[in-house]
């Protein structure tokens, strides 16, 4: 079957005659992902900080080797909902959680999952660059140490690795051993997908990651999006609209606490359904 | 004219003003007293002039050095029964130390002008400082070698130097054997008494074992005759010397070279003379045994004591200081009780001092000391090991003093490690634990240091505490030496804020002490700031490699 | 969806500058549809000087048109438009080529009415050329007022018309073709009615693209090549 997104626009001439029906699925809003491998799922999900609700009866559908954005203005749950995937928010004091998110079908909130084991899996970056106050080296063998690997052939074959797969091998490969605070911002922020991707997890959440970052350094970051896409499942958090637009797949509005509206990007970003999508992805009152 | 000053006012220059103003108080009273105890303490070292007068209108010939003068009204001197001439209302007085204490029973005399007749400075006279009685001010008359004396004519000064020389020399020879081989053989004898009382304890005493502990005994006790013998023959040697000196009324007087530390004619001197004996002096200072209760002589254990007393304490304070704020901070739950506890251990830092003291000697001293010679060191009962005063108990209460400090400082330093650091590296896989000790635990050692620093300046200062729990005028040993276990962290100990205590307050002899308490309260001072300065060094060291925190 | 219209952005700039396009979209279309006028006035009356006058007129319309699109070029790039707001743009961008098409065709018909008038054709032969002429105009202006109206429905209504103008051109072929059987000699003249009636006709195909321009940006649905029902269906069930 084929969608929108592959139809050939060729026909651009005058042409007023009037053809027979054809295809009609005219960027219609259907965004459910036939071809594509569901890699995370989340059901009814509500969160509570303390006794304040953040996130409300979320239900949602990640794809596999997709990448899904998050969108919707300054606290309505995008980032909560985010950190709910590698559970980030165990860390916050009185936070509640009911309902699943599923990883290939497992609850990740199941007593006998490792969290640990579960951030492996689920890398994150952040809004800000934290590099850790180490080499360069050091940082992106940072997670392996962890595990334990010790062999030196290993880490630099794995360091290589993943600064090359960052795109930022070629920049520093003549000082790895210097301290990583000094590369600058939009290097620091692909140092540290580096050190995210070195430990080969399966899906990457990104919090904002280009936001404390200037244009070009953007744009690299976007170009890296759009190559780890290949191997890896992304779900971003922005708050620029543009740049959901250009580098998701799938984009999904949430307006406090609740998903407004989620589907293709190119549908989402052009013809949405909910009058709130439409008004905040133009920038009008609500 | 009222215009301008309501101007002046408004433009914020008064307040600029007074800022400032307090600024520069505080920075004189500093610099004030660092200059005082500088000049004081380090003049004291000068080879002052030796000055000879007549006094009592020429009833008494006096040598000594000028140490002081005043200027009194004449009705101070009336009242003691000094005559003062007519119409004298205000009377010029010196202080003289001229020594001698055997002869003229006080080292320090006061000289009112009137009676004085005129000073002069003669070249030859001669300043012997000795092990006992302190200083002898005189004229050389003769070396005497076994009760005969040397030619009268021949350089007697060289002759004199030469001869302290040799007598150093064997003096040292002698300390040697006395503090090590003896010391050594008398630790040893001391562990054989211990076994054996520890096998007779037991109530399992095997005839064998004592057998072989007398047998011990006996080679020890052979070894120290050995011992005897050699030091008796040196004692001899060192006997052979002595001194004829003419004081300044005129008598004779022989003193054994032996008991002579230093000869020098400080009149005759010239500067470059003047300051080698300044830096014999300092050195002797820094690095000798104190003599005459603590009036003279060094203050070596005083420092030894000072610094081993705070880097035992950091070694106790900062596992436990650091440990107990990464619970406050990194494990606890944030609420009310570990507010409690947050404030508890602000406070802990504002008791006063003494109270750790009382504190120490009650838990530390009496009852775990106790204990553990009961448990431990049963055979030395009744006399105490571990159940008295000592440099464990000491460093263990400063550790207690200083805790509060470390704690909020290292508290300090894990609140300012980013949360983005711990975040990311939790979300590369890696436990809370993990975090810790790989990246929150390094990015907070500066901090940390910081409160080692503070705490140790504490600690060096304090002194009310220790006289409780350890501190003591004058140890007989080091509480480091060959012996094993090396470190006798049961001894007492000397302390430089101690020894400016007793050398100041307790001294028979005062005016001799003044200066030395200055020296001493210099050298506190230098201790502390090196400290100090090494802990900042090692601090800005860590901060590069560590530099997020700070950003 | 309709109501949509008359919430703000944050930026009122934003408001005014859309505001400003499409107003001025609906000037360049009421000079067309002046020039329209004229042309079919000059066509009943025989009015050769009017003929002349528009036929050289068309300028106007290509001015109007550069500005609008560099306008809609600026709110792309400095606005970058999303949904509802990037679809007014596009529709902008081409309901104004729509229009200066129409311009082009305008000024044809002008220059075949001045080239009949002056030659003394006969009023009769080119009758049927001001029906269809009136048809036409009436198309295009009902295209224009949903834009103005941004109503889909209407819109949807307007492009029905389309079929019509067909026919009806084919009318006018198949009559001239009877009188150049007729009369050979006619042949110059017929060639003319027959390109104004194709003009005619292709007017009728820009209203109708016009249409379809408001309705994608309405309802935000492609609908060109889309079979007429199905337009239908699709709004309906909206």
């Amino acid at each position: 079957m084929t969608n929108d997104q592959e139809r050939p626009a060729a026909d651009s001439a005058v042409d007023t005659r009037p053809l027979p029906p054809r295809d009609r699925r005219v960027a219609g809003p259907s965004p459910a992902p036939e071809t594509i491998e569901e890699c995370i799922a989340v059901r009814d999900l509500n969160l509570y900080y303390g006794d304040k609700k953040a996130l409300a009866g979320v239900n949602l559908s990640v794809g596999k080797n997709r990448v899904t954005a998050f969108i919707g203005p300054s606290g309505c749950g995008k980032s909560t909902l985010l950190r709910c995937f590698n559970r980030m928010n165990d860390l916050i004091e009185g936070v509640r959680i009911e309902g699943r998110i599923e990883l290939h079908g497992r609850n990740i909130f199941d007593q006998s999952v490792d969290v640990a084991a579960l951030r492996r899996k689920v890398g994150m970056v952040f809004q800000k660059p934290n590099p850790f106050p180490k080499s360069i080296f050091e940082n992106v063998a940072y997670g392996l140490r962890i595990q334990g690997v010790k062999q030196r052939r290993i880490l630099n074959r794995v360091v290589e690795k993943a600064l090359r797969g960052a795109a930022l091998w070629d920049e520093v490969k003549d000082r790895l051993h210097e301290n990583a605070l000094g590369l600058s911002g939009g290097q620091q922020q692909r140092l540290v997908i580096a050190r995210a991707i070195a430990i080969e997890p399966e899906i990457l959440l990104l919090d904002e990651p280009a936001s404390a970052l200037d244009p070009i350094s953007t744009l690299k970051i976007e170009e890296l999006i759009y190559e780890l896409k290949e191997q890896y499942t992304i779900v971003i958090v922005t708050h620029n609209m543009q740049q959901a637009a250009r580098v998701s797949d799938f984009t999904a509005f949430m307006y406090l606490g609740e998903l407004v509206e989620f589907g293709r990007t190119k549908t989402l970003f052009t013809t949405p359904r909910n009058r709130r999508t439409e008004d905040y992805i133009t920038g009008r009152y609500g | 004219m009222h215009g301008p000053r309501q101007n002046w006012m408004q433009s914020g220059a008064p307040w600029i003003w007074l800022t400032a103003g307090a600024v520069s108080v505080s920075l004189l009273i500093v610099f004030g007293l660092l200059g005082l105890i500088i000049w004081n303490g380090l003049g004291h070292f000068w080879p002052a002039p030796v000055a000879a007068f007549a006094s009592d209108r020429g009833a008494t010939q006096v040598l000594g050095q000028i140490t002081g003068e005043e200027t009194v009204p004449r009705h101070i001197l009336t009242d003691a029964g000094e005559p003062v001439p007519e119409g004298m209302m205000l009377v010029r007085r010196y202080l003289v130390k001229s020594g001698n204490r055997e002869l003229q029973g006080a080292d320090f005399a006061w000289y009112v002008e009137p009676a004085m007749g005129p000073i002069s400075f003669p070249a030859d006279a001669v300043v012997l400082e000795r092990e006992d009685w302190g200083n002898f001010y005189g004229y050389l008359v003769a070396i005497k070698e076994q009760g005969v004396t040397l030619a009268a004519d021949a350089a007697l000064w060289p002759e004199l130097t030469a001869r302290l020389a040799r007598r150093h020399e064997l003096r040292d020879r002698v300390r040697s054997i006395e503090r090590d081989a003896i010391g050594a053989i008398n630790y040893a004898l001391e562990q054989l008494r211990l076994d054996r009382r520890t096998l007779e304890l037991a109530g399992n005493a095997g005839a064998a074992e004592l057998e072989a502990i007398t047998v011990r005994e006996r080679a020890l006790e052979q070894r120290y005759a050995t011992q005897a013998a050699e030091l008796a023959t040196l004692r001899q040697e060192l006997a052979r010397d002595a001194l004829v000196i003419r004081t300044a009324a005129g008598a004779e007087v022989e003193l054994p070279l032996t008991k002579i530390v230093r000869a020098y004619r400080p009149n005759a001197m010239g500067l470059f003379a003047k300051l080698g004996h300044y830096a014999g002096k300092v050195h002797e200072f820094i690095l000798d045994d104190p003599r005459e209760a603590n009036t003279e002589g060094g203050i070596f254990p005083a420092i030894f004591g000072t610094v081993l007393l705070v880097i035992v304490m950091s070694i106790f304070v900062t596992p436990l200081g650091i440990i107990a704020a990464v619970y406050l901070r990194e494990y606890a739950r944030q609420n009310l009780l570990t507010r409690l506890v947050r404030i508890a251990v602000n406070n802990l830092a504002g008791v006063p001092s003494i109270v750790y003291g009382v504190f120490g000697l009650g838990f530390f001293v009496y009852f775990l000391g106790g204990s553990i010679d009961q448990l431990f060191y049963a055979e030395r009962l009744p006399i105490p090991t571990f159940g008295t005063p000592g440099m464990l108990w000491s460093s263990l209460t400063l550790a207690l003093l200083t805790v509060p400090v470390v704690i909020v400082a290292t508290e300090e330093g894990l609140t300012r490690v980013p949360r983005a650091i711990r975040e990311g590296s939790l979300a590369l896989g890696a436990t809370q634990a993990e975090t810790l000790l790989r990246t929150v635990l390094p990015m907070a050692t500066p901090a940390m240091i910081t409160g080692l620093i503070l705490a140790v300046a504490r600690a060096a200062g304090e002194v009310a505490p220790l006289m409780m729990v350890g501190v003591v005028k004058l140890a007989p040993a080091l509480p480091l030496d060959g012996n094993p276990p090396f470190l006798h962290l049961d001894r007492k100990f000397m302390h430089l804020g101690f020894h400016i205590y007793d050398v100041g307050f307790q001294s028979p002899n005062v005016e001799a002490a003044r200066p030395l308490v200055y020296a001493t309260a210099l050298l506190l001072v230098l201790v502390i700031v090196t400290l100090n300065l090494a802990a900042i060094a090692l601090r800005q060291r860590l901060r590069k490699a560590y530099s997020a925190a700070d950003t | 969806m309709a109501s949509q219209r008359f919430t703000h952005h944050i930026s009122q700039q934003f408001d005014n500058e859309l505001e400003a396009i499409r107003s001025r979209v609906l000037d360049m279309g009421g000079l067309i549809e002046d020039h329209l006028n004229k042309v079919l006035e000059a066509l009943s009356n025989a009015d050769a000087d009017l003929a002349e006058d528009v036929a050289n007129r068309d300028d106007q319309g290509n001015a109007y048109e550069t500005e609008i699109d560099e306008r809609c070029t600026e709110i792309l790039l400095r606005r970058q438009p999303a949904a509802s707001d990037l679809r007014l743009v596009l529709a902008v961008s081409k309901t104004i080529t729509d229009l200066e098409r129409v311009g082009d065709e305008v000024e044809k018909i002008g220059r075949i009415v001045l080239n009949l008038v002056t030659a003394d054709v006969p009023r009769s032969f080119y009758l049927s050329l001001l029906s269809i002429g009136h048809h036409v105009k009436r198309t295009l202006h009902r295209a224009l007022d949903t834009f103005a109206r941004t109503d889909s429905h209407a819109a949807v209504q307007v492009a029905g018309v389309d079929p019509e103008i067909d026919e009806e051109t084919n009318a006018i072929m198949r009559q001239m073709i009877t009188y150049v059987l007729e009369d050979p000699r006619s042949i110059t003249r017929v060639l003319d009615i027959v390109l104004a009636a194709r003009a005619f006709e292709r007017i009728g195909d820009h209203a109708n693209n016009i249409c379809e321009n408001v309705i994608y940006y309405v309802e935000g649905k492609n609908v060109r090549h889309t079979a007429l029902e199905d337009i239908e269906r699709e709004i309906g069930t909206e």
